[in-house]
C-alpha cells in the first residue's frame, strides 16, 4: 500500500492500447452522438467562415478569402493589445481561483461544525443569476455609495482607475468562478481512498507531508481537469466584465472575446470574427497542450 | 457555458428566400445541417403560414418596455387591439434592452424574426443597410405620418444598403438631455433659474457650477460610462458634427466646433474643479445617491432619469428639471425609440396596421408617460399630463423642439468607431491622460481607418 | 493550524462568497428611496414586500421557474447518465479514438460556443426543436457534456486501477467490482457533475433567448433581464426579489445532494 501511495495515478496498472480496446466504443457512443450531431456541423462551419469574407445581411455575397483575414489579424494592433489583457486576465483569474478554492475545499473537507451550511453558502456566487451579479458588483465598487469604500473608508473609483480597474474585475472573476472549482476539488478530495492516508499515517507523516505526498498527487487528474477548464472559460468570458466597465477605462479591461463578439454581432463581419475566434482557439489550445503535456510527463 | 461563456455570436447564412443569398454561406450552412437533417429526415419546419382558411393572423410583437407603468400601458394597448381585431392577433413578447441586439441578429440571420420590433434609431441604421427591415415608405397611413414631425422621421430614414433611402421604423419615444438639479442648493447660491425660453448658456452653466462647488460638494457630476453618444449629441450645441461627407466619402472631423463641448467638460473637471472626476465612470443613474446627499448639485441626464429621481428622492428633497444648455443653439441629437417590421415577416400589411394603431396620439401619450420620455406625436405632446409642471414634464416636453437628427446616426461604421476608437480615447481625455489635440488626432486618424473598412 | 484559525478562515471565505445573499434579501425588502442612500443600509428601515408583489405581478415567475426546473433536472440527469460510462471508457481504455474524442471535447469548449449559435439554431429548426423545452434541454445537454466528460474522466483516473483489479481478482467480477469499489469512489464526482449541469442549465440565458420565442415556454433567466433597462439602469428592487427566488432552488438542490459529496463505503472495502 505504501508503494501505491507514492505512485498514485496515471499509469498505475498500465493503460490498454488498441483503437477501442474492448468495451470502449459502446460506452462512448451515447455521449458522443448528440455532441456530434449538434456541435460538429456548426463548429466546422464556424471555423470555415474564418477563410471567407462573410458579412451579415440579406443581400451580401460571400467568397473565399484564403488567408487574407489572418494577414489582417496580424496587423490588428488593438486586438493584440486586448489579447495581452485577456491573457493576464485568464491566467491570473485561473491561478487565484485555484489557490483560493483549494484552500476552501481543504477547509470544507475537515471535520468542522456547520460545514454543511458553509458548503451551501460557498456556492452562492454560482447560484446567483448572472444578470444580477454585474449590477451588484457595480454597487460594491460604487465610488460614492459603494460597500468597499464604506468598508475601508477610502474614496477610490475602483472600476474607473486606470491601474485598479483590471485587478478589480479580476477579483470579481475569481469570486464568480470559485464555487465550481471548490466543489470539484472537494469532490476530488473526497475520492481519495482512506487507505492511502492510513498507510502514510503508519509511516508517521505530518499533515503537511500527507498533503504533499498523498492528497496532491491523488488530486492531480482533477486539478489538471478543472484548471484547464477554468482557463478556457475565463478566456471566453467577457459579458461580466463588460457590464462592469464596458471595456474601460481607455480599453484597460477590453477582453479579446469582446472583439470577436462585437465584430460579428455589432459590425456584422462574420468572416473576420471567425478569424478572431480561431486565433484565440489556437493560442488557448497551445497553452493548454503545453500544460497538459507537462502534467502528464510529471505524473509519469 | 451559461454565465461563463458570455455572449458571443457569429455566423450563418441566409438560408431563406431573398435576392442575395450568399452562395458560399448557404452551401456551408447546408453542409452544417446535413448531418442532423439526414439523420432525422425532417421536412422544412418553420411556422406554418397562418391566415389561410380564415384562421386569425398571428403577429409577434417584441417589446422592450421595462418600467412598471410602461409595461402596463403596452399590455393594455395590445389587449385593446386584440379585442377589436379578432382576425389579427398580436402576441406580446417582452425582450430586454440588455440583449435585444443578440436576439435580433440571430433571428434575422436565421430568417425567423418577430414581426413587429421595438428598438431605437441607432440600431436601425445597421439593420436597415443589411436588409433586415421592411421599408415603410408609402405604407403608413397619412394620419400617423402627419402627426410626427419630419425631424423625427429623419432619425429613421436610412440607406437601404444599395442605392436608395427608406423609412425603417416609426419613431415614437424620444430622449433629450436635460439637467436635473437640487433646487435648495440653486436657490441658496442665488443663481438665475433658467427657463425653456431663456436657458443657461454653457458659460453661465460653468459659472453656476463653480458657485455650487464647496468643500466636499461639486456643482456637477458627469456620468460618462458611455461618453460618446452624450458628447456627440451635445456637440451640436456648437455645430459640432464629428463627421463630414464629401464626394460620397465620410470622414471624421474634429475642428473647433467639435472641441467646444469636450473642452468645457474637461475644464469643469480639472480647471474649475467644479465637476467630480470620480463620477466619470458612472452610468446614468449612478450619481443619484450623491445627488440626494447634496454632493452633486446638478446631474446632466436623459429626461427618463426623472422617473428614478421622483421615485428615489428622500422626503423633503426638492429637485427641478432644467432645460438643455445653449451654445450657439440648443440643438441636440435625437435618439428615438422605434417600431419596425421585419423584412421576413409573413404578414407585413397587418403588422403596419397594428403599428399605426399602437402609435396613435392617445396611445403615444400613455407610452411616453409610462417611460418618462417624449412622444414624437404632436397631438400627444399637447395633452395635459405631458405639459404639467409636476416632475418637470413641461420643461422636458418643451425640449423636444430642439431635437434634430445627429449626423453620426447615418454613418456606416459609427458603431465600431465608437467602441474601438472614441470610447477609449474620450475616457483617456476625461481622465486627463491625453490632451485635446491628441484626442482629436486619434479620433480622426484611427477613426478614418475604421470607416474605410465600410466603404470597401 | 489550530481549530480556531480554521473557523476564522472558513468564516472569511463564507463572508466573501455569500454576502450577496444578504444583499439580495436586503435589497428585495427596500423601498426605492432607501436604495439610493449614500450610506447603504443592510437592514431595511422600512421593509416592504412591494418588490415581490411587483415581480410576481409582472412576470410569470412561478411558471417560468417550473419550466426552468424541468429543463435543469432533465439536463442534469441525462448528462450524467450519458457521460458516466463514456468517461469511464475514456479513462480506462486509451486509444487513438479516445484521444480524438477528448480533443474534440476540448476544442468544443475552447471555440466560443456562442460563435456557432446561428448555425446551431438552423440545425434545431430543421429538427423542429425551436420554441420547445425539449430543444433547449438537448442544447444544454450537448454543451454541458464536454465538462461532464472531462471532469468525470479525471475522477475515474483518480481511482487507482489496483483497487478495481484487486476487487475483480477477489472474485467479484468486473461489473461487481465497478459497483462495489469504483461507484462509491465516484459518487462525489457525480454529485459535482450533477450540480454543475443543473446550475448551468438553470442559469443559462443565451440559448434560451434564441430558442424560446413564446411567453408560454420561456425560462426564468429570460424573465429576470426584463427588470434591466437601457444603459444598465435597472429596477433593482423587483430584480433582487426575483433573483432571490431564482437563487434559492440551486442552493436547495445543492443542500440536498451535498451529503453525497463524500465517498461512502470506501474504507475497508478493499483490504490491500
Amino acid at each position: 500500500m505504501t508503494a501505491l501511495a507514492q505512485r498514485p495515478y496515471g499509469r498505475v496498472g498500465g493503460a490498454r492500447r488498441g483503437p477501442w480496446s474492448g468495451a470502449g466504443l459502446p460506452l462512448l457512443l451515447p455521449a458522443l452522438v448528440p455532441v456530434l450531431v449538434f456541435s460538429v456541423g456548426p463548429l466546422v462551419y464556424g471555423i470555415l467562415l474564418a477563410f471567407t469574407d462573410a458579412r451579415s445581411g440579406r443581400n451580401t455575397e460571400t467568397s473565399f478569402a484564403g488567408l487574407r483575414n489572418f494577414a489582417e489579424l496580424l496587423s490588428d494592433g488593438d486586438f493584440w493589445e486586448s489579447f495581452r489583457i485577456g491573457m493576464v486576465w485568464g491566467l491570473s483569474v485561473t491561478v487565484l481561483q485555484f489557490l483560493a478554492s483549494l484552500g476552501l475545499a481543504l477547509l470544507l473537507n475537515q471535520d468542522l461544525r456547520l460545514r454543511g451550511v458553509a458548503r451551501v453558502l460557498a456556492v452562492v456566487p454560482w447560484a446567483m443569476p448572472p444578470v444580477v451579479i454585474g449590477l451588484m458588483w457595480r454597487l460594491v465598487y460604487h465610488p460614492d455609495a459603494g460597500l468597499l469604500n464604506g468598508l475601508f473608508g477610502t474614496h477610490v473609483d475602483w472600476l474607473h482607475d486606470f491601474s485598479l480597474a483590471l485587478p478589480a474585475v479580476i477579483v470579481v472573476g475569481v469570486w464568480t468562478g470559485m464555487p465550481q472549482t471548490t466543489v470539484v476539488l472537494l469532490a476530488g478530495l473526497q475520492s481519495v481512498p482512506k487507505e492511502l492516508y492510513e498507510a502514510v499515517s503508519v509511516d508517521g507523516a505530518g499533515a503537511w507531508r500527507r498533503f504533499w505526498n498523498v492528497t496532491l498527487p491523488q488530486l492531480r487528474p482533477v486539478i489538471v481537469a478543472i484548471t484547464s477548464l477554468d482557463f478556457v472559460w475565463n478566456i471566453n468570458q467577457f459579458s461580466l466584465v463588460y457590464v462592469l466597465t464596458q471595456g474601460g477605462p481607455g480599453g484597460r479591461t477590453r477582453l479579446p472575446m469582446l472583439f470577436a463578439y462585437e465584430e460579428a454581432f455589432r459590425y456584422g463581419f462574420f468572416g473576420y470574427a471567425a478569424t478572431l475566434g480561431v486565433a484565440i482557439t489556437i493560442v488557448v489550445l497551445a497553452v493548454l497542450g503545453l500544460y497538459l503535456w507537462r502534467q502528464a510527463r510529471e505524473a509519469d | 457555458m451559461s454565465e461563463r461563456s458570455g455572449r458571443i455570436g457569429k455566423a450563418a447564412a441566409n438560408r431563406r428566400r431573398g435576392g442575395g443569398v450568399r452562395r458560399l454561406g448557404a452551401a456551408l450552412a447546408v453542409a452544417a445541417v446535413a448531418l442532423a437533417a439526414a439523420a432525422c429526415g425532417s421536412g422544412d419546419g418553420g411556422d406554418a403560414a397562418s391566415g389561410r382558411n380564415g384562421e386569425p393572423v398571428k403577429l409577434r410583437f417584441l417589446s422592450l418596455a421595462w418600467q412598471k407603468e410602461s409595461i402596463q400601458a403596452n399590455k393594455e394597448i395590445v389587449a385593446a387591439w386584440n379585442a377589436a381585431n379578432p382576425k389579427i392577433q398580436v402576441e406580446y413578447v417582452q425582450g430586454s434592452w440588455d440583449n435585444v441586439n443578440d436576439q435580433l441578429v440571430t433571428s434575422f440571420e436565421a430568417g425567423d424574426p418577430p414581426d413587429v420590433i421595438h428598438d431605437d434609431s441607432p440600431a436601425l441604421a445597421s439593420f436597415a443597410s443589411r436588409g433586415y427591415l421592411l421599408d415603410l415608405t408609402g405604407k403608413l397611413p397619412d394620419e400617423l405620418k402627419n402627426d410626427i414631425p419630419q425631424a423625427a422621421w429623419d432619425t429613421v430614414t436610412f440607406s437601404d444598403g444599395k442605392s436608395g433611402q427608406g423609412v425603417y421604423g416609426v419613431p415614437f419615444l424620444q430622449e433629450s438631455q436635460v439637467l436635473i438639479a437640487n433646487k435648495k442648493l440653486l436657490v441658496a447660491a442665488g443663481v438665475r433659474m433658467p427657463t425653456p425660453d431663456a436657458p443657461w448658456t454653457w458659460d453661465e452653466f460653468a459659472d453656476v457650477a463653480r458657485k455650487l462647488t464647496k468643500k466636499g460638494a461639486y456643482g456637477v457630476a458627469w456620468p460618462m460610462k458611455s461618453p460618446v453618444n452624450k458628447v456627440l449629441n451635445l456637440a451640436l450645441n456648437f455645430g459640432g458634427t464629428f463627421f463630414e461627407t464629401r464626394d460620397g466619402k465620410t470622414t471624421v472631423k474634429v475642428g473647433p466646433q467639435e472641441r467646444e463641448v469636450l473642452r468645457r467638460i474637461h475644464d469643469q473637471l480639472y480647471k474649475d474643479k467644479s465637476a467630480d472626476p470620480s463620477a466619470l465612470g458612472m452610468g446614468t443613474a449612478d450619481p443619484l445617491p450623491g445627488f440626494f446627499a447634496g454632493k452633486y448639485a446638478i446631474v446632466p441626464a436623459g429626461v427618463y432619469l426623472r422617473q428614478q429621481v421622483a421615485e428615489q428622492a428622500p422626503d423633503g428633497f426638492e429637485w427641478v428639471t432644467l432645460p438643455p444648455l445653449k451654445g450657439q443653439t440648443s440643438q441636440q441629437g435625437a435618439v428615438s425609440q422605434t417600431l419596425s417590421v421585419a423584412a421576413d415577416s409573413k404578414h407585413p400589411d397587418e403588422a403596419v396596421k397594428f403599428i399605426a394603431y399602437f402609435l396613435n396620439g392617445p396611445n403615444q401619450a400613455k407610452l411616453a408617460k409610462g417611460d418618462w420620455l417624449l412622444p414624437t406625436s404632436t397631438s400627444a405632446a399637447k395633452i395635459s399630463a405631458l405639459t404639467t409642471e409636476e416632475n418637470g414634464w413641461d420643461v422636458a416636453t418643451a425640449s423636444a423642439k430642439d431635437l434634430v437628427v445627429a449626423p453620426f446616426l447615418k454613418v456606416n461604421g459609427y458603431d465600431e468607431w465608437k467602441s474601438k476608437v472614441a470610447t477609449p480615447a474620450m475616457q483617456e481625455y476625461f481622465a486627463d491622460k491625453i490632451s485635446l489635440d491628441e484626442l482629436a488626432t486619434r479620433l480622426v486618424e484611427e477613426g478614418n481607418k475604421v470607416l474605410e473598412r465600410y466603404s470597401r | 493550524m489550530t481549530r480556531a484559525l480554521k473557523y476564522l478562515a472558513l468564516l472569511g471565505y463564507v463572508a466573501f462568497l455569500a454576502f450577496p445573499l444578504l444583499w439580495l434579501l436586503s435589497t428585495a425588502l427596500k423601498t426605492p428611496r432607501e436604495m439610493a442612500l449614500i450610506d447603504p443600509t443592510w437592514i431595511p428601515r422600512r421593509p416592504t414586500l412591494a418588490n415581490f408583489a411587483d415581480a410576481f405581478a409582472e412576470q410569470d415567475l412561478v411558471g417560468a421557474g417550473l419550466r426552468s426546473l424541468l429543463v435543469a433536472v432533465a439536463t442534469a440527469v441525462i448528462t450524467v447518465v450519458l457521460a458516466l460510462p463514456a468517461a469511464y471508457a475514456l479513462a480506462r481504455f486509451r486509444g487513438p479514438a479516445g484521444k480524438i474524442a477528448i480533443g474534440w471535447v476540448l476544442l468544443s469548449q475552447v471555440f466560443p460556443v456562442v460563435l456557432v449559435i446561428i448555425p446551431l439554431f438552423m440545425v434545431l429548426r430543421r429538427l423542429e426543436l425551436v420554441n420547445t423545452l425539449a430543444g433547449l434541454t438537448v442544447v444544454h445537454v450537448v454543451f454541458v457534456m464536454p465538462f461532464a466528460l472531462w471532469m468525470l474522466r479525471g475522477y475515474v483516473r483518480a481511482v487507482p486501477r489496483e483497487l478495481e483489479e484487486a476487487a475483480a481478482v477477489d472474485g467479484a467480477g468486473r461489473l461487481r467490482a465497478l459497483a462495489a469499489v469504483v461507484a462509491p469512489l465516484l459518487a462525489p464526482g457525480v454529485v459535482a457533475t450533477l450540480l454543475f449541469s443543473f446550475i448551468s442549465s438553470w442559469n443559462e440565458f443565451l440559448f434560451a433567448l434564441v430558442i424560446l420565442k413564446d411567453p408560454e415556454v420561456e425560462t426564468l433567466p429570460l424573465t429576470l433581464v426584463r427588470f434591466v433597462g437601457p444603459e444598465g439602469v435597472a429596477r433593482l428592487g423587483p430584480l433582487a426579489a426575483a433573483s432571490l427566488l431564482a437563487t434559492v432552488p440551486s442552493l436547495v438542490f445543492f443542500a440536498i445532494i451535498q451529503r453525497r459529496l463524500r465517498s461512502g463505503l470506501m474504507a475497508g472495502a478493499v483490504k490491500g
